[in-house]
């Protein structure tokens, strides 16, 4: 009887084990990832304070202290839009040239290629964290006070780490296949911030366009970030599921074929 | 379960853009075709525990694919494979290290990759770094790196790991003496194991040291596969 338990036991904790080396392999993916991009030693944590600002800070600064736009609080709502964008623009990036950049190991070695993307996403929503310190600079200039639902912030940042970590396993497709065209990518995923509701916030359309912009999943992770941010109330649910709704359609079309492909990388990168 | 490798008319297949790139097959379908080529045909192989086996054949013959074959890096396009054992490889000059890191930070990655957990690469870096006798260089670039301290860190994060399959392309030939003893030795310890040990090259004579069994590959295809001096002879006599 125990030789039976034993037996039926093998299998699951040889699954256990599986899957905890998985996440190894993630998080050791990742620290090379911001090793190689923050550097090491103290100033890493200065670059990586610092990195938000070089990309987006100047310009929000600018809105909010420089030039006079009407509406709410227009650096933070932009802020709130620019964010989260920076992370799926800079998951696309990463993951793009995933590959190529970590070309010596997959030619040396096997391991779980389908953790790349993943990787992408994840050294990515570091750096986003960072950005976290430019909303609390947009909130104390616009003298927006913080509510309890700031609680629903991690729940924001998961939502929309988990969208990048879907659209990175296309995203690395694609800058494999079609190498010479990551530029026209990269322009079509800014294109989204502004057929979204990047530089207008929701509350501000009417009509047909209210609508068309919602179907932009961009839009929903924009807004959830003014609700919690600008308005201080709670996000709405369809700011949650649309995004996770979506970031499930396009693994259930992608992750097949990104299964298939992930055999040939080192054919390709050679 | 022993250590064993079976592979059953393999094959790997190449598909080219019109610009001789390396398409997947699922782009080859999407991009205007070029030429097509198989890397390897027909391969058929058995390898035993205790086997040292070396392979040659000239530039583009199908050594280094048949080694990433083995590794699992490359899936057969045709075929099955059968490998029983952990393998532990250095398949390329640049040992699989990426050259913005340092030697310690490749050393944990690496080390992870070949198949150990987080906390024993941790606990393990010092000794890796004794062994691979880096000194003070084991924390500066490995962009700082000649190719053999590149290859002496390679080897010893996959030996670390302690493979019962050790697979050594060309890399070898970048030890200095004292390494190329080092690399001797461990291959005789795996093979005295039980283990399998296949490296490719052009330095016959190392490979001899370590190997009993050749194979010769041309054009993808094995040529001869029998005991080491007889298929070198029918290596370099087909010169």
């Amino acid at each position: 009887m125990e030789q039976i338990a034993a037996d039926r036991a093998a299998p699951r904790i040889a699954r256990a084990a599986r899957s905890a080396w998985h996440i190894d392999v993630l998080r050791a993916l990742t620290a090379a990832d911001l090793r190689a991009r923050y550097g090491r030693g103290p100033i890493r944590m200065l670059r990586w304070l610092v990195d938000p600002f070089a990309l987006v800070g100047v310009y929000l600064l600018l809105v909010t202290f420089i030039v006079n736009r009407p509406g709410f609080a227009p650096g933070l709502s932009l802020a709130c839009a620019v964010v989260p964008f920076q992370l799926v623009m800079s998951t696309v990036m990463n993951a793009m040239s995933a590959v190529t950049t970590r070309r010596s190991i997959i030619l040396n070695m096997a391991f779980p290629r389908t953790l790349l993307p993943v990787s992408s996403a994840l050294t990515e929503a570091v750096g986003f964290l960072a950005s976290f310190s430019l909303f609390v600079i947009m909130m104390a200039a616009y003298q927006v006070t913080p509510t309890v639902n700031v609680l629903w912030l991690p729940v924001l940042v998961v939502t929309s780490t988990i969208f990048a970590a879907a659209i990175a396993f296309p995203s690395l497709l694609f800058g494999l296949w079609f190498r010479e065209l990551r530029p026209f990518a990269l322009s079509f995923v800014r294109t989204l911030f502004f057929l979204g509701s990047g530089l207008v916030p929701l509350a501000a359309t009417h009509g047909n366009v209210d609508t068309t912009l919602r179907l932009n999943p961009l839009t929903a992770i924009f807004e959830s970030f003014r609700e919690v941010l600008l308005f201080g109330k709670p996000p709405q649910a369809w700011q949650i599921v649309y995004p996770l709704v979506l970031a499930a359609a396009t693994m259930a079309i992608f992750y097949p074929l990104y299964a298939r492909e992930q055999r040939q990388f080192a054919k390709v990168v050679e | 379960m022993s250590t064993s490798v079976t592979a059953s008319d393999i094959g790997i297949h190449f598909q080219f853009d019109h610009e001789r790139r390396v398409v997947t097959p699922t782009l080859a379908r999407i991009r205007r075709r070029g030429a097509d080529t198989w890397g390897l045909r027909n391969v058929n192989l058995e390898l035993r525990p205790g086997e040292g086996v070396a392979l040659l054949g000239p530039s583009g013959s199908g050594k280094t694919t048949l080694l990433r074959v083995l590794a699992g890096i490359y899936y057969p396009d045709e075929g099955t494979l059968t490998v029983n054992g952990r393998i532990g490889s250095l398949l390329s000059v640049d040992a699989g290290l990426l050259t913005l890191l340092t030697g310690r930070e490749n050393a944990q990655l690496l080390g992870v990759l070949a198949g150990e957990s987080r906390s024993a690469t941790q606990a393990a870096l010092d000794d890796i770094c004794t062994r691979s006798k880096l000194g003070a260089s084991f924390d500066r670039p490995v962009s700082s790196y000649s190719q053999g301290m590149r290859a002496r860190l390679g080897f010893t994060v996959a030996e670390r790991s302690n493979p019962s399959i050790l697979l050594l392309d060309e890399v070898h030939e970048a030890f200095d003496h004292e390494w190329r003893e080092i690399v001797r030795q461990r291959a005789e310890s795996i093979l005295a194991a039980g283990g399998i040990v296949v490296a490719a090259g052009h330095d016959h004579a190392l490979l001899e040291k370590i190997c009993t069994r050749a194979i010769y590959l041309e054009s993808g295809e094995v040529r001869a596969d029998g005991r080491f001096a007889e298929v070198q002879r029918s290596y370099l006599d087909a010169f």
